[in-house]
């Protein structure tokens, strides 16, 4: 029996950026759609069970409709799908659980459905499994948009040994951060340090607010924070070191820039210095208060008291490719 | 964010006000002497207290039936608002409307509303008021999940819309609608915020328990009505504390469902931690506020309760406005 994860956030893309920010929303309804052709996918290469959370933002619930009705009206080659057992309180920790769930059961890969956020989550508990991500956004930099019923088909690939998953996936790196000593969720994409004094709505958009920014990568074509070092300094994504930005109020600061911050949203950012972050090498932010946010979401709020510790590490998620995939099975001439 | 110490004690104290008369009446009810229906917004308090925080005098609320926390919030006097609620001559509505139709034109407060969904159409004409009138106000309505069903709440999402009003919706979820779900009856799998894409506005869902997050996202959408941006809907997601009405026995919600959420999610006990942790403020601080507000809704029980009730002689006198 072959399994597969698949983690749909039903929370992403309703922030507060659709309100400062023309940022894309997608409802619960088009989130169920893009499962169920991931489910598709994952039948035609034949994928026997599925896991999921259950979700109090109706995913989930939408699912187990669709699938009644289909059992009425279609045959389905969908696998059986298996709800996983679990406290759902509806916040960050219940991807965190669902993806430890996931590896118990012996999930071959996990299918994300989700922002940056949400592949943080998920990369800090997922271990060896590869990732097959999924943007359900436009604000998103780690996941690309996808289309479901294609990276089901090679999430399936992957997880059934059709193609060798060293040829297709990609190791990734990520910024791990401590306070005061703890260590805390990490990042994928970056780390920036904010004046701001509250968590609040979260989103990270006042750029005048911006002190210090720490990238794994940074690609030119990005949106968001990234597309500082992007625009600067690009940084591959293999590559073997990362950025690190000082940052600061436009009128006090050397240079002047102006990035997309947000979909929808060009914004300058005043630029005090721009440097490589080298692969482990330990590092504490300056600033002595405001909040720390997390692959674009404020998370952590600090005083002058607290330490806050960042370093690159070789050790994120590996994550699928999917046209690698779909161009080895091409070579097959079948999908599975 | 603009919250200095300042704030953030006005911001404690209006929540924890919010909190202590909802407690008291939840009290004095079972005693029998408060008559009518009272249904109580503890647990609640981080929503209208983020959202009016963020309003000024220009600016027009409409509420609902659980409508005394958005009352305080926008600045109706408590002693007058236990009085109405006892019915007596000194209450804000000189004891004519009781709890569900406290209304305060002077604060900018339209009216607690019997009618589920009745507040929204009232804020379209507020909103078009205020722009056609040049103001720079702008109009909110809170309205619960089951209010967010209403055919008066979706046409006026339309009229917001195409008017391109300053007018925010906020809905409340509740997770019930009296004894239903919300994620049962409200489209979208619960979702209200999903709806608003279809009207063409922006959409915000949020934590209703996190003031933090309330008085943020609340401050952009004010700021964006302000500036001729248009209208937006905001979802709080919340927990009430007591039943739909006082008197209600829950006996549709989990054993331990409230008990749960006034563990994690008290709105009053988040922020206080977050607000001392750094020092900016102290305990003693919010003790000096939970003494004043102790004492400020004793009396206005005593108040209330020694006032005389209106005669019958005044029964047809407050009923209409003549223009
Ligand atoms: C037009 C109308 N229909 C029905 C009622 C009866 N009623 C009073 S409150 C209520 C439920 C409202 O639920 P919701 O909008 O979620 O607000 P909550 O009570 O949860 O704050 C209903 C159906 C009413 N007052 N008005
Ligand atoms: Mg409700």
């Amino acid at each position: 029996m072959t399994t597969i994860g698949i983690l749909a956030n039903p929370a992403a893309a309703r922030d507060v950026r659709r309100l400062i920010a023309r940022a894309s929303s997608i409802s619960i309804a088009e989130r169920c759609a893009i499962v169920q052709r991931a489910l598709t996918g994952l039948g035609a290469v034949g994928i026997d069970r599925v896991l999921m959370m259950f979700d109090r933002g109706g995913i989930v619930s939408g699912l187990e409709r669709a699938i009644e009705h289909h059992r009425r009206d279609v045959p389905l080659r969908w696998p059986e799908l298996e709800i996983l057992e679990m406290p759902v309180t509806g916040e960050a920790r219940d991807t965190l659980k669902a993806v430890q769930l996931m590896r118990r059961k012996d999930a071959k890969v996990i299918m994300v459905l989700g922002g940056d956020g949400t592949h943080r989550l998920v990369a800090h508990e997922c271990g060896t499994i590869p990732l097959v991500c999924i943007s359900t956004g436009t604000n998103n930099v780690f996941p690309e948009f996808q289309e479901s019923t294609v990276a089901g088909i090679a999430a399936g690939a992957v997880a059934k040994g059709l193609v060798d998953r060293n040829e297709v996936c990609r190791q990734n790196k990520r910024l791990g951060i401590r306070v005061n000593g703890q260590p805390q969720i990490g990042a994928l994409i970056d780390i920036c340090i904010t004046s701001d004094n509250w968590i609040g709505s979260r989103a990270v958009w006042r750029t005048e607010n911006l002190r210090e920014l720490y990238l794994t990568f940074a690609e030119p074509d990005a949106i968001g924070l990234s597309s500082i070092g992007g625009l600067l300094k690009p940084v591959g994504r293999e590559a073997e070191e990362g950025l690190v930005i000082e940052l600061g109020p436009c009128d006090t600061s050397r240079q002047k820039l102006e990035v997309p911050i947000a979909p929808g949203l060009i914004e300058p950012v005043g630029i005090n210095g721009v440097r490589r972050l080298m692969m482990e090498e330990p590092g504490r932010i300056r600033s002595r208060s405001g909040t720390v946010a997390l692959d674009g979401e404020r998370e952590i709020e600090f005083a002058k008291n607290d330490t806050v510790e960042i370093v690159l590490e070789r050790d994120g998620p590996l994550t699928v490719d999917v046209s690698k995939v779909m161009k080895k099975l091409a070579t097959k001439g079948r999908l599975s | 964010m603009d919250l200095n110490r300042q704030k953030l004690l006005e911001a404690y104290e209006m929540m924890k006000t919010i909190r202590e008369f909802e407690d008291r009446v939840h009290v004095e009810f079972a005693t029998g002497e408060i008559s009518g229906f009272v249904h109580l917004y503890a647990g609640e308090e981080a929503s209208a207290a983020g959202v009016c925080l963020q309003l000024d005098d220009r600016d027009k609320i409409a509420s609902t039936h659980r409508g005394h926390g958005h009352c305080i919030a926008k600045g109706v006097e408590v002693k007058g608002m236990m009085a109405e609620i006892y019915g007596k001559q000194i209450g804000t509505c000189r004891g004519k409307g009781g709890s569900m139709h406290i209304a305060d034109l002077d604060k900018g407060m339209m009216g607690a509303n019997g009618i589920v969904g009745g507040g929204p159409p009232l804020i379209c004409g507020a909103g078009l008021a205020a722009k056609t009138l040049g103001t720079g106000g702008v109009a909110v309505a809170f309205v619960g999940d089951g209010g967010s069903n209403q055919g008066t709440t979706l046409e006026s999402l339309n009229l917001a819309t195409i008017w391109n009003l300053p007018c925010i919706f906020v809905v409340e979820n509740n997770g019930y609608a009296e004894t239903t779900p919300s994620k049962w009856s409200v489209s979208l799998s619960g979702n209200a915020v999903d709806r608003a894409a279809g009207f063409g506005m922006p959409g915000v869902v949020l934590d209703g328990h996190d003031f933090f997050a309330v008085y943020e996202t609340a401050g952009e959408a004010v700021d964006r009505a302000r500036n001729g941006g248009g209208p937006t809907l905001i979802e709080c997601k919340l927990n009430r504390y007591y039943g739909h009405f006082e008197g209600d026995t829950q006996t549709y919600r989990g054993p331990d469902e409230v008990k749960k959420v006034r563990e994690a999610k008290d709105c009053l006990a988040l922020f206080s931690e977050k607000v001392t942790r750094d020092g900016t403020i102290s305990g003693a601080d919010l003790q000096e506020i939970d003494d004043r507000v102790m004492q400020l809704i004793e009396d206005s029980v005593v108040e209330a309760k020694a006032a005389p009730k209106p005669p019958a002689a005044d029964l047809l006198t407050d009923v209409y406005v003549s223009y």
